[in-house]
């Protein structure tokens, strides 16, 4: 993946990285190395600018998916069905519909999905601590608030995994702690594949989760920078 | 497709002041379009209307007295442009005196020949038949304070053999004209009565009245004048010079004709520039506003795209929610359309008869209206849905 903006080239290569199902996997690195970008090509909806071989197994029988096919034919409705079915995803901010209130907002996935309302939403609302603002539209919510609606609804329709990008970056250290924890207890709970970045390892360390390795180069002149990530 | 339907309605009613800004403007563009359209049609068309419909338009009068015999009105009767012909008499000899009993006043009333067709008669009008029956001017009739089915009193008087002479003859009013037809006192009566007023003038004896005098007429009746109308406007100019190559002079009223159809020509070419203008610039704000309105809503439309919605739902947000836009806008430039006609024409009434108001559009025109901003509304809102449906999610969830 190469970006480009007035002159300043930043180039994130991935030679091979393999996450098995189930697992844990944390992406750690300073702020502008790359973790948003590399995340956004795993949950497909940004396509790298070359790609070798991406193959996404979303079952442990299942035979795995050429996403890099999909890539080359443009084949976004293949990818949303991909995501639909399979992933949640955590945006670093935002990402909620203000239209709807938290409750919908939650059931998002759901709702397209044609899942029941079997009371998934109100216990997922209740153990992100939530449950008092299912009523209400998102602009009436902290921002941490809102990064716990957004974490819901990413687990609300049970996907084969959840990527989440920075989740706990605007809540305090100590909120922060308590809301990766619990992902990673709901996560683990449903025996989800989990993908988070961040920027701080040391809140995570202790939740069991394998590291990503990255080495981050510059150039001399400082007009590319390149992130390798392999694991 | 239900999902985003849902979708749609909800965020075009939670942000109700946004949509409610849309409908406005739209409708602040499209209503004074429909005024505009509304006054050309009903000034233009009533004008036109008026020009086809008012018979006097159609007529050709003849220029002086001639001598015109039954087999010359059958040869005229026979032309394709004839809409109506009937024989005059001399017009001194064309005038009864009329009396009522609800009124003390003996009016002269001119007599004017008719028959079935009469181009002056509105069709509710019944034509009089026989020796009996009249049509009164609107003037006469309010002078004698007579209504439809009154009897009025008919009298002639004539110098005969050195004596004075008069008769009386009992008329039956079968109808009134508008003002229109004919402004002055005058009757509308068959052409027998008027031929027996004139046979009777001319001191000669009328049997079939009871009236004395000298032995009718033996020779073939000749007329000094007519009454002709064309069929159309268009036909007038050909009727006219066909009697002028018969070397009979004729009058009409070409010069009004003229006038009108050229004003008639100049204004549609007036509205038509303005309304090219005002369209254009109508479809421009609109799709600007709807176009500018998805570009907003691009970061809403890729969270649903990360949700994993098809593009065609992408496209369909907009979409409903530009038709929904389109129809409240054509709805509310409806009503305000709907009371600037009903005062622009309270306002101008005095002025126009109630069939032609000034302003005025058809059902039809509103059909029109509201195809055409929807369609404009949705094609500007697809094409801007199908670009947001395009771009990679993550560009449009990343904008800040
Ligand atoms: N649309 C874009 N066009 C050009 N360059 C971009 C674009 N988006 C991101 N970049 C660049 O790519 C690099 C990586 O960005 P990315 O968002 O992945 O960083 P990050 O690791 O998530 O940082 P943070 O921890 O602050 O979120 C940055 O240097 C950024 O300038
Ligand atoms: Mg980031």
């Amino acid at each position: 993946m190469t970006r480009m903006a007035e002159g300043i080239e930043f180039r994130l290569t991935v030679p091979s990285l393999q996450i098995s199902l189930g697992e844990k996997i944390a992406l750690i690195g300073h702020s502008g190395c790359g973790k948003s970008t590399l995340l956004d090509i795993l949950a497909m909806i940004l396509q790298p600018t070359s790609a070798g071989a991406f193959r996404f197994r979303p079952e442990k029988e299942a035979p795995p998916i050429d996403v890099v096919k999909a890539w080359s034919q443009n084949d976004l409705n293949f990818m949303g069905d991909l995501r639909k079915h399979r992933i949640g995803y955590v945006m670093q901010t935002g990402g909620l519909l203000p239209y709807l209130t938290v409750r919908d907002n939650i059931n998002l996935s759901r709702q397209l999905l044609g899942m029941p309302d079997d009371g998934t939403v109100e216990e997922l609302a209740k153990n992100l601590d939530i449950a008092r603002h299912l009523n209400k539209h998102p602009d009436l919510l902290s921002t941490g608030e809102r990064q716990r609606v957004a974490i819901g609804r990413a687990l609300a329709h049970h996907p084969s995994i959840v990527i989440a990008d920075e989740p706990t970056a605007s809540l305090d250290p100590i909120a922060a702690r308590k809301i990766m924890a619990l992902f990673i207890a709901l996560a683990e709970e449903l025996n989800i594949t989990v993908i988070i970045a961040s920027h701080d390892w040391k809140h995570i360390k202790q939740l069991g989760l394998r590291r990503l390795a990255h080495r981050t180069t510059q150039n001399s002149a400082g007009t590319v920078t390149e992130t390798k990530v392999t694991g | 497709m239900r999902n985003i339907f849902k979708l749609a309605l909800t965020d075009y009613f939670y942000e109700w002041q946004m949509s409610s800004c849309f409908v406005l403007a739209l409708a602040a563009v499209l209503a004074p379009m429909m005024i505009l359209f509304a006054l050309k049609f009903g000034i233009i068309g009533s004008m036109v209307e008026q020009l086809i419909e008012d018979p006097r338009n159609r007529e050709i009068k003849p220029v002086g007295s001639g001598h015109y015999n039954s087999e010359w009105f059958n040869s005229v009767r026979e032309k394709p442009e004839v809409a109506f012909i009937i024989p005059r008499t001399r017009s001194l000899a064309a005038t009864m005196q009329l009396k009522s009993n609800a009124s003390t006043r003996i009016i002269p009333a001119e007599l004017i020949p008719t028959a079935e067709k009469e181009p002056l008669f509105y069709k509710d009008i019944s034509i009089p038949t026989g020796l009996h029956q009249i049509v009164l001017s609107e003037s006469a009739a309010h002078k004698l304070k007579v209504a439809v089915g009154d009897q009025v009193d008919g009298s002639l008087n004539r110098r005969h053999d050195n004596q004075k002479e008069r008769v009386h003859i009992k008329l039956t009013v079968v109808g009134i004209t508008h003002l229109a037809a004919f402004a002055r006192d005058g009757a509308f009566v068959p052409l027998d009565l008027i031929i027996a007023t004139e046979d009777f003038l001319d001191g000669r004896a009328v049997p079939a009245l009871g009236w004395q005098g000298d032995l009718p007429l033996e020779s073939e009746r000749s007329f000094p004048g007519f009454r002709l109308y064309a069929n159309t406007i268009d036909d007038v100019a050909a009727l006219r010079d066909g009697l002028v190559a018969s070397g009979i002079e004729a009058r009409t009223r070409a010069a009004d004709i003229d006038i009108v159809q050229t004003m008639e020509k100049r204004l549609n070419a007036v509205f038509w520039f303005v309304a090219v203008i005002g369209l254009t610039g109508f479809s421009f704000s609109l799709g600007a506003n709807l176009w500018a309105n998805v570009d907003r809503k691009k970061k809403e439309l890729s969270v649903l795209r990360l949700v994993g919605f098809r593009t065609s739902d992408i496209i369909w947000f907009p979409v409903l929610q530009a038709l929904l836009t389109g129809i409240l806008g054509w709805a509310l430039a409806s009503l305000i359309y709907l009371a600037v006609e009903t005062s622009i024409n309270r306002m101008l009434i005095t002025q126009v008869d109630e069939d032609n108001p000034v302003c005025r559009l058809l059902p039809l025109h509103f059909e029109v209206a509201l195809i055409f901003t929807v369609g404009a509304a949705v094609l500007a809102a697809a094409l801007g849905g199908y670009r947001a449906a395009k771009i990679q999610p993550s560009d449009g969830l990343r904008e800040i």
